[in-house]
């Protein structure tokens, strides 16, 4: 797959050219594509002056990157301790069975990627279903659809 | 000079040497499957653990790995007390559940007296047991060709994105330092493939051997400033050339003492 | 506008302190992070928006304030009005309009929207006199909910910044150092090493440079009191910091923020920058010869990197694999060089123990345990939120008299603390004061002050495999006991759960756990079993149910229970059918409904959504 690599370098630029920065410029690369192409791992290896094994290592031990593209809406549901004991996995499994998909995966049209994070710190209000960066609490089974839509009445 | 007590007996060492060496030093045989002398101490398999105290802990004990924990005097080491011994062939166990057909780790699991793993044994699992040493060794080479990939129990060994390591140079101090022997490469005729990368082995020119590869040589020939030339030749006959060359000398000598 | 002198920020001080008492009336709109997922945003906008059209007479707009978290999250969004102190709870969009007209144009409380004590259901009218706000005692969380998250003004109206200028005008580091010894302060990251004896050996450190780290990775599920401070009193952890960094001689500080915590890098990156413009931060601080500056770190995402070797690798790019402490991170941290790590709380602590004097912090709380603690009291408890009470404290003044005891009167069953390091605590337990020392002589531990309240209907095993299999997720695979020892625990924990383990299951489960314990190389592993430990120390009676009698008592595992309809209280509403995912359910509107025994599995989604508890657990 090709992508639009003409961002990078503004990307890279932002940060001292150092191994130091790589974890900064990689966030910043997920950010923007929502992913990590493979030609943008090369770029920053060499900017950087990082061995690629180092860059892949790093891009593959944090939760924050991912190595596929995501979905245009990306469904996160929270699964700390306070969601879990109060039904996210029961949000989770809603979720699934609409999507067809398992959580870590992405809908084969790129609509939607199902994600698991563990706990997000809004605990108060478990279960929390962040959708796109908006948190929605006390989410019920019945909401499922509604997250879908990325529009859930506050409570 | 730090003077300790190991396994009942005072013992010297030297000042920031440590417990592992010492240990060794005194005949007495701990595992230790992911150090090597090449490379700094990692302290990831935990069969090098012993038990520590002083007198002044009054009771209390310590686990600490002997290949990164600095000698201390009136330290107190013990290394095969029942606790250790018990980790230790725990730690055996688990490797075992692991790589359950790695010929290595069974013979070790035997000299513990497991013959098969008293936990679940890891689906479809390769023998490699995440020492380290591989990555650790190619990052000492200068090459940090492959590394750790994911975490946790995924974690694994692999080139930058599962595909021909750009920075490898085909060296084998991955394959030949691996403790359970399971970084497969091939040579045949003039090639050899590691890590699905193609390489080319060079020829010696005096008696047809193959020998490093020509990416070796070059990266070899940068650092260390040595011509490429010096690689066409192998060992053997790099060393029968050198020894023409003195029975020359020699012989030269000879004709114009008289 | 740079801040020359203290005299000069005495000055600024109290015009911004002249110009708060001048609104006639405020509004503090909380957009903590619970208030936030019950849709804070949107009442912020909404107020904006229509007073900005109405014009009030004596309201300016200046005067409504986005703060930080209140901490009462359950009755969110929160609304208060100052300087009276009217405490709005549930506030929705709708009610934007009523507030404006009745309370901040006819000085009319609405009567609806007050909070009403869960015992007796009497209305609250003010802030203070609610119980859960009563009994608290705030010095970390001071300013939480008071003034506005994104405003240095409203910290230095306070009388923010003065404990700095204190310090770099009359007193020497070694003095700060010996008041933060004489407070007691011990670390309240969790493992509670006193801070002063650590920034003392930062500050003896020969080598050179020093750092300070501010660790903002709150990785433990369930607590979120670092997230609430970092987001809505960022100036408190800058201030903190920044005297550390005068006290230890370092130029250079970091804030590593965990990932799942974009406001809070927003937050703290806006309030850097303002500090910088007044000079409170950058080359020469305040006119003295210090300087100091701080960056900001983003974490990737790695429960690993809370702890302190990991997260220095990650602070230098690294992937965050700890390394043997046997050299103290003090001496040898990042780049290698000696550095201060404390985490936010901690730091939060500072500027008061600087203000106030240590010894006077001293006096709160228990004698080794010195001052107050901030937790987050969630789970099955009715007043879920963020609290403070000083160390010492009992379990049950918190989740009854606070907390205002458990969700829907059922009966209380454990109460856990510290995260995945920690353990559960029983009924037994209730009664114990919460220090460092109590706690971790319970089986438990303090943490970083997550306090999960469970009632009968979680299920031990369950929540002890939750943690194994968030330890397994979260462990970096460096070392064998934590890589294959807790995947091995896990193992064992689902097929207890699955009621397919022996009693010799269990035994081999308690020596594994020592062994991972003994062996592991970092706090992670050498913490993770703790919270099997602790419920099989407590609830062995529940484990012992699970593997002989095959039953789940809580009700909880998918292997051990079923759900049946309780045909007289069924009225065939259909919200059951639709919600099973497996299509186990049949039956028309109006009747009766059927579960499936063979094509159910048992994810209590329609327990979930029945309204008249027709489906029962068994």
């Amino acid at each position: 797959m090709n992508h639009d690599l003409s961002r990078l370098p503004d990307i890279i630029g932002r940060y001292p050219r150092s191994p130091q920065s790589l974890i900064a410029v990689l966030q910043d690369i997920q950010r923007d594509y929502h992913f990590l192409p493979c030609e943008a791992l090369k770029e920053t290896a060499k900017a950087l002056q990082v061995p690629l094994s180092k860059v892949f290592s790093v891009s593959t031990f944090y939760n924050a990157f991912s190595l596929y593209p995501r979905g245009e809406r990306v469904i996160r549901i929270c699964t700390g301790t306070t969601c879990h004991i109060r039904g996210a996995k029961l949000i989770q499994y809603q979720l699934e069975d609409k999507l067809s998909i398992k959580a870590g995966q992405t809908t084969p049209d790129l609509k939607f990627t199902l994600e698991v994070v563990n706990c997000v710190g809004a605990c108060a209000m478990a279960p929390v279903v962040i959708v796109n960066g908006k948190y929605f609490g006390s989410v019920k089974v019945s909401d499922s659809k509604k997250l879908l839509r990325g529009s859930k009445d506050a409570r | 000079m730090v003077h300790l007590t190991l396994n009942g007996k005072i013992v010297q060492a030297r000042e920031g040497e440590v417990l592992l060496s010492v240990i060794r030093r005194e005949g007495i045989s701990i595992p230790a499957t992911c150090h090597h002398e090449s490379v700094e101490a990692f302290g990831a398999c935990r069969l090098c653990t012993v038990e520590i105290t002083k007198k002044e802990w009054n009771g209390w004990k310590d686990y600490v790995t002997s290949c990164l924990y600095p000698v201390q005097n009136d330290l107190i080491v013990d290394t095969h007390s029942p606790a250790v011994v018990e980790l230790r062939r725990t730690l055996i166990d688990l490797q075992l559940a692991r790589c359950p057909n790695s010929p290595e780790i069974r013979q070790m699991a035997e000299e513990y007296g497991i013959t098969t793993t008293s936990y679940e044994e890891r689906p479809d699992g390769d023998n490699c047991i995440l020492c380290g040493l591989c990555t650790r060794i190619c990052d000492r080479m200068g090459f940090a060709a492959i590394s750790t990939v994911g975490r946790g129990y995924g974690r694994r060994v692999a080139p930058p994105l599962d595909e021909p390591p750009p920075d490898c140079v085909g060296c084998l101090a991955c394959a030949l330092n691996c403790p359970t022997k399971v970084i497969p490469y091939v040579d045949k005729g003039t090639t050899r493939v590691i890590w699905t990368k193609q390489f080319e082995l060079m020829t010696c020119t005096g008696c047809g051997r193959t020998t490093i590869t020509r990416d070796f040589a070059k990266s070899l020939g940068e650092s260390r400033q040595i011509s490429l030339q010096y690689f066409e030749k192998c060992d053997d006959c790099h060393r029968r050339e050198l020894s023409q060359t003195m029975t020359r000398i020699v012989s030269w000598q000879r004709e114009e003492k008289p | 506008m740079r801040v020359e002198s203290p005299r000069h920020l005495a000055e600024l001080q109290q015009a911004f302190h002249a110009r708060e008492i001048g609104f006639a009336k405020k509004l503090h709109i909380c957009c903590g992070p619970g208030c936030l997922a019950s849709g804070a945003a949107d009442i912020v906008s909404k107020f904006k928006a229509l007073l900005k059209k109405r014009h009030l007479t004596d309201f300016s707009l200046e005067a409504i304030k986005e703060t930080g978290c209140h901490g009462l999250c359950e009755q969110g969004p929160l609304v208060v009005i100052e300087p009276d102190g009217i405490f709005y709870t549930k506030v929705k969009p709708k009610h934007v309009e009523t507030i404006i007209d009745s309370t901040l144009e006819r000085n009319e409380v609405i009567s609806e929207l007050l909070y009403r004590e869960p015992h007796s259901q009497r209305c609250v009218e003010h802030y203070r006199d609610i119980d859960f706000y009563a009994r608290q005692h705030r010095i970390a969380l001071r300013h939480l909910g008071r003034i506005s998250q994104y405003d240095i003004r409203d910290y230095l109206a306070q009388g923010g910044y003065s404990a700095l200028a204190k310090a770099l005008t009359t007193m020497t580091p070694d003095q700060i150092v010996s008041e933060v010894t004489t407070s007691g302060l011990r670390g309240r990251g969790g493992a509670g090493f006193p801070t002063g004896r650590k920034w003392a050996t930062c500050r003896n450190a020969e080598e050179q440079p020093h750092y300070v780290i501010c660790n903002g990775d709150e990785g433990d599920p369930g607590a979120f009191m670092d997230r609430a401070i970092m987001e809505g009193d960022p100036h408190s952890v800058l201030e903190g910091m920044i005297i550390c960094a005068f006290a230890v001689g370092s130029a250079q500080g970091y804030i590593y923020v965990r990932e799942e915590y974009p406001l809070a890098v927003q937050n703290l990156q806006l309030a850097i920058d303002q500090a910088s413009d007044y000079g409170l931060l950058g080359d020469n601080i305040l006119g003295s010869d210090f300087s100091f500056s701080i960056k900001i770190s983003r974490g990737g995402g790695a429960f690993v990197c809370g702890e302190s070797s990991a997260l220095m690798k990650s602070v230098a790019g690294d992937v965050g694999e700890p390394r043997a402490k046997y050299v103290r991170s003090v001496l040898k941290g990042l780049f290698d060089r000696p550095t201060v790590l404390n985490n936010v709380e901690t730091f939060a602590n500072v500027p008061v123990i600087i203000n106030q004097g240590g010894e006077r912090f001293a006096e709160l709380g228990m004698k080794k345990s010195t001052g107050t603690k901030a937790f987050s009291l969630v789970g099955k408890v009715r007043n879920t939120g963020l609290i403070e009470v000083p160390m010492g404290t009992t379990l049950r003044q918190i989740i009854y008299d606070i907390g205002g005891g458990i969700l829907n009167d059922r009966p209380f069953k454990a109460v856990q603390t510290g995260g995945p390091s920690g353990g559960c605590l029983p009924e037994s337990k209730l009664d114990l004061p919460v220090d460092f020392n109590t706690l971790t002589e319970a089986g438990s531990m303090m943490g970083s002050g997550g306090m999960i309240v469970v009632d009968d209907r979680t299920c031990v095993v369950d929540l002890a495999k939750y943690f194994l299999a968030f330890l397994l997720d979260e462990s970096c695979g460096k070392c064998t006991p934590c890589r294959e020892g807790l995947y091995q625990l896990h193992r064992l924990a689902t097929k207890i759960s699955d009621g397919e383990a022996t009693e010799p299951d269990l035994d081999k489960m308690e020596q594994l756990s020592h062994m991972v314990i003994i062996g592991s190389l970092c706090g992670l592993g050498k913490s993770g079993p703790n919270p099997f430990l602790s419920t099989v120390q407590y609830f062995r009676d529940e484990y012992l149910a699970h593997i002989r009698e095959k039953r789940c008592p809580a009700g909880v595992c998918r292997a051990l229970i079923r759900y049946d309809v309780i045909a007289e209280k069924c009225d065939g509403c259909l919200a059951c059918i639709s919600a099973c995912a497996v299509h186990a359910i049949t039956g028309k509107k109006g009747q009766v409904h059927a579960i499936d025994q063979e094509l159910c599995d048992k994810c209590g989604a329609c327990h979930a959504v029945c309204t008249r508890h027709a489906i029962e657990v068994t």
